[in-house]
């Protein structure tokens, strides 16, 4: 079997989407084929380098907690009432708000049917404060199928994208500047640099020069004298 | 027993705003993290996630539901990718990131050089800027797999291809970064033979 003609069915094998029947047949290859089968390991080293780059925690777009959730004290409250009124109701004690104060009254008195009025009575009521506590917790909520352009979810991501990208342009421009203070700062020590060098190499020249002129004209003398002798 | 990403999708388009949001907190860092590896900066990652749910959340009337939900947020997350990408081609860019002192964000092409700030210090540098020099068909091949676990069929649905073309692209990846990353000192040389082929 040529090489390449195994190469979809070794990368089945590599990420574990191989069949019985796949996996068999590359095994049976890499066996005789080392070229195939270093790849294979290669391939096999190279996926565990790249899970040595992590990603940075991705920051949630919205708060893990929905808004439209009903909080978990008012369900527990709605609960607790439900609870209460039931029990209530099954032991046979009546719970009432008279006169400004709640009255409890327990044990067996009115009749089986009073009883199930009663609780009847409650559950209806129980059910008409659920109702009314969910219906206004959705007020807040507008119904739209059509995002329109005030829609408040586009406002706040529009927000957000065009705050991230003023903060962008405040850094790019800061950071520029920086740059341009390193290069200008650069230029000039190396500037100096020349000049410090051209101004040894002057020095050095200009010893030369006045110990060649004194050599030469010690030699003038020496040839005047010797003219004159 | 939490609703599955169509039934969301149906409940959204009824009005039913929490239902996006429910697919939000579902698919963000997903989204996100795949961004990331794409475009190698955290920074745009959240910019171009964000802009990738307002995208789903204005066309979620077009999203007719023959491929999966993931599969049409990955689609749009990497158009918006491929089209930053774009309008960088031709420029040296380092992200801002870069020039603090953590060097954290990589160089997005290898010839940078004045601006280069960036040294890849350790293992992990080298490793993400080995993936962000690939090929950008390579390269996203390599992320949804490796990085986002997607499988092949998966892959081919996002990307429109078939699957024998994603094997390609993904083969062609991993020997890149066999390559660079063996010339780097990271990955470990393989024998002989490998390389007469």
């Amino acid at each position: 079997m040529d090489c390449s003609d195994l190469r979809n069915d070794l990368l089945d094998v590599l990420y574990g989407e191989a069949s019985a029947d796949t996996r068999r047949r590359v095994e049976t290859h890499v066996a005789s084929c080392a070229a195939c089968r270093d790849e294979l390991l290669a391939f096999g080293a190279v996926r565990s380098d790249l899970q040595r780059w992590k990603a940075p925690e991705a920051r949630p777009l919205l708060p893990r907690r929905s808004s439209f959730r009903l909080p978990s004290v008012l369900a527990a409250a709605a609960a607790l009432l439900v609870a209460t009124g039931a029990g209530l109701g099954l032991s046979g004690s009546e719970l009432r708000f008279e006169e400004g104060r709640v009255a409890l009254r327990l044990g067996r008195g009115p009749s089986e049917e009073a009883l199930q009025r009663a609780l009847a009575a409650q559950e209806s009521r129980h059910r008409q404060e659920l109702f009314a506590l969910r219906a206004e917790l959705r007020a807040g909520a507008r119904p739209a199928s059509v995002p329109a352009e005030g829609d408040p979810l586009l406002q706040r991501v529009a927000d957000m994208i065009r705050e991230s990208e003023s903060r962008q342009a405040q850094r790019f421009t800061a950071s520029l500047a920086t740059l341009d203070e390193r290069s200008e700062a650069r230029r000039r020590y190396d500037l100096a640099r020349i000049g410090a060098g051209l101004a040894y190499l002057d020095g050095k020249n200009g010893q030369h020069l006045s110990r060649t002129t004194e050599l030469m004209g010690y030699m003038l003398d020496a040839s005047e004298k010797r003219g004159e002798r | 027993m939490s609703r599955t990403d169509e039934e969301l999708v149906a409940s959204s388009l009824a009005g039913d705003r929490s239902a996006f949001d429910q697919l939000v907190l579902r698919w963000d860092r997903k989204i996100q993290g795949a961004i990331y590896r794409l475009m190698g900066s955290e920074e745009e990652a959240r910019d171009l996630c964000q802009e990738a749910f307002l995208k789903a959340y204005r066309g979620l009337g077009a999203f007719k539901g023959e491929a999966r939900f993931s599969s049409w947020l990955y689609q749009i997350a990497l158009n918006l990718c491929r089209d930053r990408m774009r309008r960088r081609r031709g420029r040296t860019l380092v992200s801002l990131d870069a020039l603090e002192a953590d060097g954290q964000a990589p160089v997005l092409r290898e010839e940078a050089n004045a601006l280069d700030l960036v040294e890849a210090r350790d293992l992990q540098q080298r490793v993400r800027a080995a993936v962000l020099a690939l090929a950008d068909d390579q390269r996203e091949v390599i992320v949804l797999k490796e990085y986002e676990g997607l499988t092949f069929q998966e892959i081919a649905e996002v990307l429109d291809l078939p699957v024998s073309t994603v094997k390609t692209r993904l083969y062609r990846g991993l020997d890149r970064l066999r390559e660079r990353l063996v010339r780097e000192g990271v990955g470990a040389p393989v024998a002989t033979e490998m390389s007469a082929r």
